[in-house]
């Protein structure tokens, strides 16, 4: 357990939706723009599934920006050249980001470790590069141009305007609830609890008996699905979907806001997506090399915080008790581990 | 057109010998300390700038050559005292994330202190000019390149296999704790050897300064390559090093003017057939 990320913290799960809830409300008065906290929502997701496999089943992908580029490519095609709805591209987006899971997932947990982590940077590198080749797709360098949004519709009746930034928020908000009650759903249940058996030792888990390596991929799969449609989102927002989509520098930074987060947490994805946005968001008109703090903010998790932001906040509500503090003299999590 | 072939080979093995040099110190690092440093491409990076630095001063390429991998090698020992020896009994998965942050604060200091765009350094003027033999043309620096980074190589091959320190890095790459409990300061030891091994990233940086410049964000790049070498010559081998980077730098340069992207397929391919078929690599031991 030492060299671990602390296990999840197990809150009751009417309480946790609620805080989403409460942060889906304040997200867009806190902020100065309906865009940027759509922004932050899509990041969430694609941080909340990379989360899935690193914090829950102990798998530190770096392929994460392969499921992202392809939701955004897939979904942009769906609707450029067959007039896909918003409803169908974002579920063709999911199939393909979980067919591709499952294809990146099956060959990369043949190795663990090292090995396993090369695996996805290599799989994640080619899928760059297949990108860039196939530009009469994707667009090359250049990215695929005039990405639609279109409107929710029923038998051509608009039933909401999805070009108005606003709409578009509550509507990514909405998306972002289901699939976050869904996430935890799955987390809290036989599955959820198994995953963790693995990242916890593998070896004992398929002892009992669990083949493990069906938990994985089916984890993958769902991780996959979920970038996806981050992926999907991203790109119907910007109404563009950029080479950078795929790149290994959006792998590296849905996992940098993963950790950031908190890794004992889904809504930990939540936190680190909405600092990292905003710190990008306000800092870069300040200081472009704010990736330099980043880079610091990162170290600094990784040795001295591992819950993340999710377990320092934790960890100040449970300082914040004064009935607990007097008997409760365990240091902090985190310290154990050094 | 054969012509060609045997410049695009050469050049091919230039860009080998620098991939050998950089994947080398990644592969020492590894074999010895168990870490992976996923910081060596911005050190490669760190080389060539301060390659740029030091003839802007100096005027001269020849001190640069020996003062910039110096510089960079007391950078990664000071980082090593400070930060990575802390992190040596984490996973690997941990180790990867520092550096990664290690990386970008490498990477980003870079920018600010000489801007976004690259720079170029010229050729030492001792080596400008070319080599003309019949109808075959081809740079001298090249040539050099080829000669000084097969030097290097079999400088350090002599250092692992021939002296004292190099003993005991292999020794410590086999048990690092009975090397510890025979009286050897294991811990002076990793920090010389991270030195080492990231210095010569900082040679190779400044061996390339001249070919493309030095550019802002190509470390990922390079660190991507260097995996690709290290894995395919197998971890902690040093021949594998060698063969690995040639490989790779030929193919890279065989392919450039035919479908380059194409190259960088295969490679990354290469890499994960040769983690899945034969993880421990063409040179490495099961």
């Amino acid at each position: 357990m030492s060299d671990k990320n602390p296990l999840p913290v197990k809150g009751r799960t009417p309480a946790l939706l609620l805080l989403v809830l409460a942060s889906l409300v304040a997200l867009p008065l806190i902020l100065p723009s309906a865009t940027l906290a759509t922004e932050i929502l899509i990041f969430a997701l694609a941080a909340l599934a990379c989360n899935l496999l690193l914090g829950y089943t102990g798998l530190l992908s770096f392929g994460q920006g392969i499921f992202f580029g392809a939701g955004a490519y897939g979904a942009a095609l769906l609707m450029i050249h067959l007039k896909w709805g918003m409803f169908s591209a974002l579920l063709g987006a999911a199939v393909f980001g979980a067919f591709l899971a499952l294809l990146v997932g099956a060959l990369a947990i043949r190795r663990k470790g090292i090995y396993f982590v090369m695996l996805t940077l290599a799989f994640s590198q080619m899928a760059y590069f297949l990108a860039y080749t196939l530009s009469g797709w994707t667009g090359g360098d250049n990215g695929l141009l005039d990405v639609p949004r279109p409107n929710i519709e029923i038998a051509g009746h608009v039933l909401v305007d999805l070009a108005d930034p606003r709409h578009f928020y509550v509507f990514v908000a909405v998306l972002f609830l289901l699939i976050f009650a869904g996430a935890l759903r799955v987390i809290r249940s036989p599955f959820g609890s198994t995953l963790l058996a693995i990242r916890e030792n593998e070896t004992r888990a398929a002892a009992i008996g669990y083949d493990t390596r069906h938990f994985k991929i089916l984890v993958f799969m769902l991780s996959g699905a979920i970038t996806g449609i981050a992926g999907a989102l991203y790109a119907m927002l910007l109404h563009f979907a950029p080479l950078s989509n795929i790149d290994l520098m959006m792998s590296e930074n849905i996992l940098i806001m993963t950790i950031v987060g908190g890794t004992g947490s889904l809504f930990g994805s939540l936190l680190g997506a909405g600092a990292i946005v905003v710190l990008g968001d306000v800092l870069s008109e300040l200081w472009p090399r704010w990736l330099m703090l980043l880079g610091a903010i990162l170290i600094l998790v990784v040795v001295f915080m591992r819950g993340g932001l999710w377990g320092g906040l934790a960890e100040l509500v449970k300082r914040l008790q004064p009935s607990r503090t007097a008997n409760d003299k365990t240091p902090a999590k985190t310290k154990e581990t050094l | 057109m054969l012509d060609l072939y045997l410049f695009q080979l050469l050049n091919g093995l230039g860009l080998g010998m620098i991939y050998f040099l950089i994947a080398v110190g990644l592969t020492i690092i590894f074999g010895l300390l168990n870490f992976v440093n996923f910081a060596h491409g911005a050190f490669f990076l760190l080389g060539a700038y301060l390659c740029y630095t030091a003839v802007a001063i100096t005027g001269n390429f020849w001190l640069a050559l020996l003062i910039a991998p110096l510089v960079v090698a007391a950078l990664a020992w000071a980082v090593e005292r400070l930060l990575i020896k802390r992190i040596y009994h984490l996973p690997h998965t941990f180790q990867i994330l520092v550096t990664l942050g290690i990386a970008l604060i490498i990477q980003e200091a870079s920018v600010l202190i000489w801007g976004p765009v690259g720079k170029s350094i010229a050729v030492p003027p001792e080596l400008r000019g070319v080599l003309i033999v019949g109808d075959f043309i081809y740079p001298y620096y090249r040539l050099f390149l080829i000669g000084f980074a097969a030097l290097i190589g079999l400088g350090l091959w002599l250092l692992l296999e021939r002296t004292r320190f190099g003993a005991l890095v292999r020794a410590g790459s086999e048990s690092t704790e009975t090397v510890s409990l025979l009286g050897t300061n294991i811990f002076r030891l990793f920090s010389l050897t991270f030195a080492l091994g990231v210095g010569l990233a900082g040679v190779a940086g400044v061996l390339f300064a001249p070919l493309r410049g030095a550019q802002p964000f190509v470390g990922p790049e390079i660190l991507g390559i260097a995996f690709v070498v290290v894995v395919i010559g197998g971890m902690g081998s040093f021949g594998g090093a060698l063969v690995g980077g040639l490989l790779v730098g030929v193919v890279q340069s065989m392919m450039t003017s035919l479908w380059p992207q194409g190259a960088s397929l295969m490679i990354y391919g290469a890499m994960a057939a040769v983690i899945l078929v034969r993880p421990y690599g063409l040179f490495g031991r099961a």
